[in-house]
């Protein structure tokens, strides 16, 4: 009969998780002398108890135990173990434990105190931050390693391989190249999305649009002028387009070589949306901008 | 044709305070083939002019070049500042851009050799709307070079008075930025005339310009990106020529070795991997033009060989020596950072860099704000420039879309973005007036006629005089007030101004011993070594992150722990802000947690975010809040003797305004501290450490003094 000691690490060394039942829980984990501290996850990832949150917390945790068991600092002063509902549930009921998941650090010496229940709403279920807040209980730090993601190089990969043999092909024919139309419209593109605030939305990610929850109205523009919504950076975008081609029509109606007829005609046309949503543009940059005292056509 | 002038000033009602706005007009006659004469005019009025240095940051800059003229170039090349992160000190010469203070310097004496006694304090308050002059004329010159005089004198109008600049450069706005434009414009410019003429001249120039825009500001890495970038589209567009070849080969080397003579510069340019594309570009530049010189000498199969050896040879060992380097740590690949957005990464790994208001992510109410209809008319222009693409409008286009890109992700580089749209959309309104404003009788096709075009003309000038408008609207309202004096309105509409930081200032110049040292967040660390002229533990320098959270940890912890980290650190005075009487919003309980998350980056085990949130994780003041935080020598600090303190009979006694709460903690008191100052409006209260005990006679200073 090995010590505890010994079997939890054959255990580790087997899985770097170490799953128990309620049996093994109270020989190992509850009761004293240990001179090894355990964390344990409290979960239910049974598909019939239908916690999303688990399946999440559990690959995080999966990712730490792993991490810990492959880095140069492992030692057999802390174990990481997990408990299911319904293998446990006697477990949870000696705990008291109503929810899951649940990540608990069973010290060696002594009862867990308050602070050895991981605050899940307040931090999150991230690797790096329960390896803080072991690191906080125990003095011992576990480098989180995630396994390296290779799905972005080599979709990079893929991505440049089309390209080049796209090129390749048409290796005779590299007219579409020197269009300038294209690259100019390629560049005012990004300069228009950029300037009607992408970067904003990509950075905060705000929602599409907000439903007024008692009058059921739905704003597409945000009140104050310190965030924004992705309809309106839409609205913006379309605004600021149409200006810049109403600038293009008026330019061309100028210079082209048509007949007087449709350059009239584009020339009015040009004009008249610069004006029009140059204005719309102020509006709506005033309905943003509480004691903004001007407006061009409209209010 | 005859372009309107425009100038700004907002007085206070007070008379011996001036608080100066916007300043700069520029007045540009253009008659038929006649000159342009610009002529810069301030309408000042005569009264006695006192302006306050505006803003945290530029006190700093004004006591540099304070030591400068006082003491001379090499004491303040020299200069180690004692009365900075007190125990540390600063090494002020090694860690500023020199240019600002040197220029305002410059002036300053040579103004006194002309027998014009003219005190430094003007010449940095005034310095910032002449070099704006100076950077309209640049503009105008680098418009001029792309496209033509007309958009050249629209672009120099736009960029007189565009609120996105004018933030930076109001009289007493004392910074960097001011005149780092001015050097950036002037730059492109002379790089612009350099690859047009492929002189050796005016690349002189240029370097010489480059040399003066990295001594002025850190920004200097945007042009040594975008030329490299400039040179590379060329190559890659096949508008390969001499002129290329001379301008860049120049200017990267000379401008090299002059960007290394500053000391804060010192071997960046050939470490880091900022400077390296235009290394890089170097390189790729002297392959190009041997192999076109070879292209002339050998037969086309030879020609291959060679080419495809010479491409495979080169890559081979370019990509060996960056692994060399990479691995043996003398290079450090920093460049995601700027290409990703910062914030995701600050916020995680740097949270002072995170805190700061001006990193944060642009939304389009900004963009619109500070360049009102350019914003919509600039891509109009790079739409022209491209159509009728030549080697100077490929510079114009690679700037307009990198700076476009990083003033969406930093608002505080909207700044860089503001010439380009300038010159862009003078570039569209120039092109449409070009065709709109002249008669049509020599043309040999039938025009538009001229009421279609008297019409489109006045409604393009209503659009032109709306922005003229909204500009001086927008300086007026949003960047006129220096931020150490605050204003406020009454329901009469009469201002009420709220004087409480240079009442808190004064009184602990002239109430404090001379060596005295002053603890508070680093906001206001300059503020306090230029106003009240007392020794400081943190500034806006932010450089030590380790002593800005160890002042961090004094705040969060309870008074014993934050007594024993002040006896360390030899601090004679805490000074905080406080809002609650008047609902200021900037005060240190709202930037509090700043202080806590900086704190448990250094000292994790004793300060934890979590505990100062209730377990429903809301940070709440009133009795409901976590024990830690009412018990923190910040709250005591804050809310001592404001329980006994009712505003108005609606409200309990103690109700704080900022955080519409009572609070919970009443009955401070204190065991090492004693209340020393506190503001009229309790905007600024200052704490005096007892020292009992222990004698804390000789700091390292005195003991160095004696």
């Amino acid at each position: 009969m090995l010590l505890p000691l010994g079997q939890m690490m054959d255990w580790a060394s087997k899985r770097s998780v170490i799953r128990m039942n309620g049996e093994k829980f109270r020989r190992f984990v509850k009761a004293p002398p240990r001179n090894y501290s355990v964390v344990v996850m409290f979960t239910a990832l049974q598909p019939q108890r239908q916690c999303g949150v688990c399946k999440q917390a559990d690959e995080e945790y999966q990712i730490l135990a792993n991490s810990w068991r492959y880095s140069s600092a492992f030692t057999n002063k802390i174990f990481f173990a997990s408990v299911d509902f319904d293998e446990g549930s006697d477990i949870f009921h000696m705990l008291n434990m109503n929810s899951a998941p649940t990540f608990m650090h069973f010290p060696s010496k002594g009862k867990p105190k308050r602070a050895d229940t991981y605050e899940l709403q307040v931090r999150g279920f991230a690797a790096e931050q329960i390896s803080r807040w072991i690191a906080d209980r125990t003095d011992i730090n576990v480098r989180v390693i995630r396994p390296p993601n290779y799905a972005g190089p080599l979709m990079l990969g893929f991505l440049l391989a089309v390209v080049g043999s796209l090129v390749y092909l048409r290796r005779n024919n590299l007219e579409f190249l020197y269009n300038k139309n294209a690259w100019a419209f390629a560049a005012l593109c990004f300069v228009l999305i950029m300037t009607s605030g992408q970067m904003w939305n990509h950075i905060r990610g705000p929602p599409y649009a907000h439903k007024n929850p008692n009058t059921g109205q739905v704003s597409y523009i945000h009140g104050s002028s310190q965030a924004q919504f992705v309809a309106e950076t839409h609205i913006v975008l379309l605004f600021n387009s149409a200006v810049t081609f109403g600038m293009v029509l008026l330019h061309e109606a100028a210079t082209s070589d048509m007949d007087i007829g449709k350059r009239k005609i584009m020339c009015i046309a040009g004009i008249g949306l610069v004006v029009l949503f140059f204005s719309w543009l102020l509006s709506i940059f005033r309905a943003k901008y509480h004691g903004y005292p001007y407006s061009f056509l409209m209010n | 044709m005859e372009l309107i002038c425009l100038g700004h000033f907002v007085l206070s009602h007070n008379p011996e305070v001036w608080i100066l706005g916007e300043l700069m007009l520029n007045c540009s006659w253009g008659g038929v083939g006649g000159d342009s004469i610009h002529r810069i005019h301030p309408a000042l009025e005569c009264h006695s002019l006192v302006v306050s240095l505006s803003s945290f940051l530029l006190r700093f800059n004004y006591r540099s070049t304070h030591h400068l003229t006082s003491n001379g170039f090499y004491e303040f090349l020299n200069w180690f500042d004692e009365r900075a992160w007190y125990p540390l000190g600063r090494i002020v010469g090694g860690t500023v851009y020199p240019g600002l203070m040197v220029t305002a310097g410059l002036i300053h004496y040579v103004l006194n050799l002309l027998h014009m006694t003219v005190h430094i304090r003007d010449v940095c308050v005034f310095l910032a709307p002449i070099f704006s002059g100076l950077t309209a004329i640049s503009t105008f010159l680098l418009t001029r070079e792309l496209w033509n005089q007309g958009a050249g004198l629209l672009a120099a109008c736009f960029i007189a008075i565009v609120p996105g600049y004018i933030s930076r450069s109001v009289a007493g706005s004392f910074d960097n930025e001011g005149i780092a434009i001015f050097a950036l414009q002037f730059t492109y410019y002379l790089w612009v005339k350099s690859v047009k003429t492929g002189s050796v001249f005016w690349t002189i120039g240029c370097c010489l310009s480059y040399f003066y825009m990295v001594s002025a500001w850190g920004g200097y890495v945007f042009i040594i990106n975008l030329i490299p970038l400039h040179v590379f589209v060329l190559l890659l567009m096949q508008r390969y020529s001499r002129r290329v070849y001379i301008a860049y080969s120049t200017f990267y080397i000379v401008g090299l070795v002059l960007s290394m003579q500053i000391p804060f510069v010192g071997f960046q340019p050939i470490r880091t991997s900022e400077h390296m594309a235009a290394a890089g570009v170097f390189a790729l530049l002297q392959a190009y033009a041997f192999l076109q010189y070879l292209k002339d000498r050998l037969t086309k199969q030879e020609f291959q060989t060679l080419f495809f050896l010479g491409v495979s040879l080169a890559a081979g060992v370019v990509f060996l020596t960056v692994i060399y380097l990479t691995y043996t740590g003398k290079f450090s690949l920093s460049l995601m950072r700027y290409l990703c957005p910062p914030p995701r990464y600050a916020k995680i790994h740097i949270p002072i860099i995170a805190s700061v208001s001006e990193h944060q992510p642009t939304t389009w109410v900004s963009f619109f704000f500070d360049l009102h209809i350019l914003v919509c008319t600039f891509p109009a222009g790079l739409w022209f420039c491209i159509k009728n693409i030549n080697d100077e409008r490929v510079f114009v286009a690679l700037y307009a879309i990198s700076a476009v890109y990083f003033a969406g992700v930093m608002v505080r580089l909207m700044l860089t973005l503001t010439p380009v749209v300038c010159m862009l959309s003078a570039i569209a309104f120039s092109s449409v007036f070009e065709h709109y404003l002249g008669d049509d009788q020599k043309k040999d096709k039938e025009g538009l006629g001229p009421n279609i075009k008297s019409i489109v003309t006045m409604l393009m000038l209503m659009l032109l005089m709306m922005f003229a408008v909204h500009c001086t609207w927008v300086t007026s309202n949003a960047y006129s007030s220096p931020s150490v004096v605050l204003a406020s309105y009454n329901h009469d509409g009469s201002r009420n101004i709220l004087d409480d930081f240079r009442e808190a200032y004064y009184w602990l110049r002239q109430n404090t011993d001379e060596h005295a040292r002053v603890m508070s967040w680093w906001d206001y660390g300059y503020q306090i070594a230029g106003m009240a002229n007392r020794t400081t533990l943190v500034d806006n320098n932010t450089w030590n992150n380790s002593h800005i959270a160890l002042v961090g940890k004094a705040m969060s912890s309870n008074e014993s722990a934050a007594y024993q980290i002040m006896q360390s650190l030899d601090v004679d005075y805490v000074l905080i802000i406080f809002g609650g009487v008047i609902g200021y919003s900037g005060d240190d309980i709202n930037k509090f947690l700043w202080m806590v998350r900086i704190a448990e980056g250094e000292h994790p085990k004793d300060i934890r975010e979590s505990d100062y949130f209730t377990p429903q994780g809301e940070f709440r003041v009133d009795k409901a809040g976590s024990p830690t935080l009412l018990n923190c020598l910040m709250y005591k600090m804050s809310y001592y003797r404001f329980g006994e303190m009712q505003l108005d009979f609606r409200t309990p006694p103690g109700f704080d305004r900022t955080r519409n709460a009572e609070i919970g903690n009443k009955d401070i008191k204190f065991k090492h501290l004693e209340e020393a100052f506190t503001s009229e409006h309790w905007l600024v209260r200052i704490y005096k450490v007892k020292n009992e005990g222990s004698s804390r006679t000789s700091s390292f200073l005195r003991k160095a003094r004696s």
